[in-house]
């Protein structure tokens, strides 16, 4: 081929790339804008007040009752619940690994970790209505296991192997220096991983928690399979409850398209999308914080 | 990389005119009818391709008027708003009751209860009675079991009683997990479609018959004389919606349902023939 | 003496917490391939569902994720790829291409479901494409592209720029070097991007709710615009909303028990992929 030639084609194909590429910017940009189109239809039949505080989730045709305060509470106990037991469990696991764990049972252990968190949200939910739910009415003596304290157990497996790999990640990422200075002034291997190398690791296991927090608040099946979906204001752990996520999956294919309740939908979907953006660009900023400490 | 243009001409070519697929979509009640019905319509018309989803009425009346089904499977009726809704669009909607059903209220089989008023059941199901003492001797709390807003079921038993469901019912998937919740909760109370409780006359749960008035006497719904002679109260026919455009389109799978093999499935599972 | 119990329990609890995610795994795997394997046979594999739904075999709901999973991978694959050596080989760093890849990491965080109801309002509804198995694969495939944006930027950023340098000094084009020289290389980074996400796209339910999966089909589906069934919505109708939920339990089993076995061969490849890749470095 002539220079010309191959020059040509060399053109041509960076204009298909770049194509290609805003392209897909375009359309994941897309998502954005249709949520926050949908949702101004929606803000124009329901004022925001009676949105935020309104404290029924009732769409029944026209008297419907649009407020998102038992959505968000409910999303919140879930969320909330699988945290208190996914962040302690998840750390001192990433601990375990990166410091105390002798190479070979690393070796083994990390891929256990990666199959747990490749097992689909479906296959979670169902054991959480055939083992974990039954097992929870026994526990506690009360009829029905679907409930948020379901919802929590199985959002922790969920969230569990993110935030073991990034905790992990931030451990390992301490400078050797600093537990060398801590073993030489006289501490020993405990003292120096709870109160130096940990601490040390902060920004990491921040930025961990925050991706698992952001997994967990966007489960769908899981929660719709072993929550219970009552949506009311839920009073303890025990009560069934119905996430946003979980609001969107039931609710979603029953709405002639263009209705209020079809945007209020939406409207629900950017509460998530923000939320969820939120945390998300928190754990960013803290993941920051801890490639300083890699560089 | 030649195969992957190859694939993709292929995938495209494929995307011809989808005129030979039948969708039905709705009602939660009438899905697992619908898929023995389309199971034995495969048999005699396997080039008919047909998919069935639940999801409940509301599901399947919306689905119609989006275009993403071809029949809808309703458990209610049709209301004034959606029948605008379809003449808005152009499109009216015609119906086929192809069976009838009676809803079930069932509770675990070892609560002290076997039959109870419909004024009763109103109290209960709006929240104004909590617990069992004013109708048995078992200080328990009510735990309701039903089903969600998109359900036909929901529906017909919320407007046959002219009530609000208290918002502390549970709202449950499908009827299938509702007999599940009252097999293992012993004071709960719930509602299904009779076709779900007509085979399995287990031990655990029992199905109350209904009255209405003080000396009327009280009615099963597993009972198909009663049935057939009007007089359960919570009786319903089953609708399939569909435009009164694609009838040609669907033609065959109706008839197939009027048919003797159909009816005769529709019989097994636990619903009542239409008295025409 | 005191110190000497607090070093105990300090191990007990970081041993404790791996032994319990450990013990998580396995009673997972346990509960259900031990209650699954009894109902998965070759008739299970390989028979359409009869009597309801009660009986018979998850052939259409296998084909159905199959072919899901090929179509996902079909339009996310070129788009990804493309976008990520745009951003990686041609585009100058600027404060854009910053902005650009920090949205593409967000929006790897995004729920599914709201990518599910994108897909809703956009392939079913405004492209008119109705509920079938280009809407839902048009679905995933968005919901894979930032994954496979960013492993495939990882994969080419570790093809060290001497060898760009080399070949455009002897004369190639920029998208010959691409095509020569640095693809091939970052080839199998790229290829275990691709593997994972169809494993995650084989086990999304929440996208396809709405844009084209079907509770049953009576027959495979041959064409692109027909609906379809899959592994994991018949795992969750059969363990929630099917008539007779106690009577197929055990064929909700062998159906998880096929997707987590699906699930695990895929990530098992690429685990090797990557396993071989390194050891060559």
């Amino acid at each position: 081929m002539t220079i010309k030639r191959r020059e040509h084609t060399d053109w041509l194909l960076k204009q298909v790339f770049k194509g290609a590429g805003l392209i897909t910017i375009g359309l994941l940009g897309g998502i954005f804008f249709m949520l926050i189109y949908n949702s101004f239809a929606f803000f124009v039949d329901v004022k925001p007040i009676d949105f935020f505080t309104g404290f029924q989730w009732n769409p029944e045709n026209t008297k419907g009752k649009y407020g998102i305060a038992p959505l968000l509470v409910s999303t919140g106990l879930v969320t909330l619940g699988s945290m208190l037991i996914a962040v302690p469990l998840g750390i001192f696991t990433a601990a375990f690994l990166s410091e105390l764990a002798h190479h070979r049972l690393k070796a083994i252990l990390k891929p256990f970790i990666e199959m747990l968190a490749a097992i689909p949200s479906v296959a979670i939910g169902f054991l959480g209505i055939v083992l974990v739910g039954p097992g929870i009415a026994k526990l506690f003596g009360i009829a029905n296991g679907l409930n948020a304290l379901n919802g929590a157990v199985l959002l922790s497996v969920m969230a569990l192997p993110t935030i073991i790999t990034i905790s992990e990640d931030a451990i390992n990422a301490v400078p050797q220096t600093h537990r060398e200075a801590s073993l030489a002034l006289g501490a020993n291997k405990w003292e120096t991983l709870f109160k130096v190398t940990l601490p040390a690791a902060l920004p990491g296991l921040i930025a961990a928690v925050m991706l698992g927090l952001g997994r967990a608040l966007g489960e769908t099946m899981t929660v719709l399979m072993a929550t219970g979906n009552a949506s009311v204001l839920p009073t303890g752990f025990l009560d069934a409850v119905r996430t946003i996520t979980a609001t969107i999956a039931i609710e979603m294919g029953e709405v002639p398209y263009q209705t209020t309740h079809y945007f209020a939908l939406f409207a629900i979907a950017v509460v998530l999308f923000l939320i969820t953006l939120f945390i998300n660009l928190l754990g960013e900023y803290f993941a920051n914080r801890l490639r300083k400490f890699q560089a | 990389m030649k195969y992957y243009f190859n694939c993709l001409i292929v995938l495209l070519m494929s995307c011809s005119g989808d005129n030979d697929t039948i969708k039905i979509k709705g009602s939660d009640t009438e899905v697992n009818l619908a898929v023995q019905l389309a199971e034995s319509f495969h048999r005699i018309n396997p080039g008919i391709f047909v998919s069935i989803s639940g999801g409940g009425s509301g599901l399947g009346i919306a689905s119609l008027l989006n275009g993403t089904a071809d029949v809808a499977n309703s458990s209610r009726s049709i209301n004034e708003i959606e029948i605008e809704m379809f003449q808005q669009k152009g499109s009216p909607v015609d119906s086929f009751v192809f069976a009838q059903d009676a809803i079930a209220f069932v509770v675990a089989g070892d609560l002290p209860i076997d039959s109870i008023s419909t004024t009763d059941l109103k109290n209960i199901l709006d929240g104004h009675y909590t617990d069992w003492t004013s109708l048995t001797p078992k200080n328990m709390p009510i735990n309701i079991y039903g089903r969600q807003s998109n359900s036909g079921t929901h529906d017909f038993v919320r407007k046959r009683l002219g009530i609000d469901f208290t918002p502390y019912a549970k709202q449950m998937n499908g009827n299938a997990q509702i007999l599940e919740a009252i097999k293992a909760d012993h004071s709960g109370i719930g509602y299904v479609g009779a076709g779900y409780v007509a085979h399995r006359g287990s031990g655990e749960i029992k199905v109350l018959t209904i009255y209405n008035e003080k000396n009327e006497k009280a009615v099963s719904p597993l009972d198909a004389s009663m049935i057939a002679a009007g007089k359960y109260y919570f009786q319903r026919p089953l609708f399939q919606y569909y435009k009164a455009g694609s009838y040609d389109k669907i033609r065959p799978f109706i008839d197939f349902e009027k048919s003797e093999e159909g009816k005769r499935i529709i019989q097994s599972a636990g619903y009542y023939p239409v008295n025409k | 003496m005191i110190k000497k119990v607090k070093y105990l329990c300090d191990w007990i609890l970081l041993s404790g917490s791996t032994l319990t995610v450990c013990l998580v795994l396995v009673v997972i795997l346990w509960d259900i391939f031990s209650k699954g394997m009894s109902s998965v046979s070759w008739n299970f594999i390989s028979h359409f569902p009869t009597d309801g739904m009660t009986k018979g075999g998850i052939l259409p709901a296998i084909i159905g994720t199959l072919l899901l999973t090929l179509i996902t991978t079909i339009f996310a694959l070129p788009f990804g790829v493309a976008c990520a050596v745009y951003l990686n080989e041609y585009a100058r760093p600027s404060f854009l291409t910053n902005i650009i890849r920090a949205c593409i990491r967000n929006l790897a965080g995004i729920p599914s479901i709201i990518y599910g109801l994108f897909g809703l309002a956009l392939f079913v509804q405004t492209l008119r494409l109705g509920t079938s198995v280009l809407s839902a694969g048009l679905t995933l495939g968005l919901l894979s592209l930032p994954y496979i944006i960013t492993t495939t930027e990882e994969a080419l950023k570790r093809v060290p720029n001497s060898m760009r340098e080399a070949t455009l000094a002897l004369g190639a084009t920029q998208f010959e070097t691409i095509k020569d020289v640095v693809l091939p290389k970052a080839l199998p980074g790229i290829l275990t991007g691709v593997i994972l996400t169809m494993s995650r796209a084989a086990g999304e339910t929440a996208p396809i709710l709405f844009t084209g999966v079907a509770f049953y089909i009576n027959g495979l589906t041959t064409s692109a615009n027909q609906e379809f069934m899959a592994l994991p919505y018949h795992l969750y109708m059969l363990s929630t909303q099917h008539q007779s939920i106690e009577q197929v339990r055990p064929l909700a089993y062998g159906t998880a028990t096929i997707l987590i076995l699906l699930v695990f061969s895929l990530n098992i490849i690429a685990f090797y992929i990557r396993f071989k890749h390194r050891t060559q470095d």
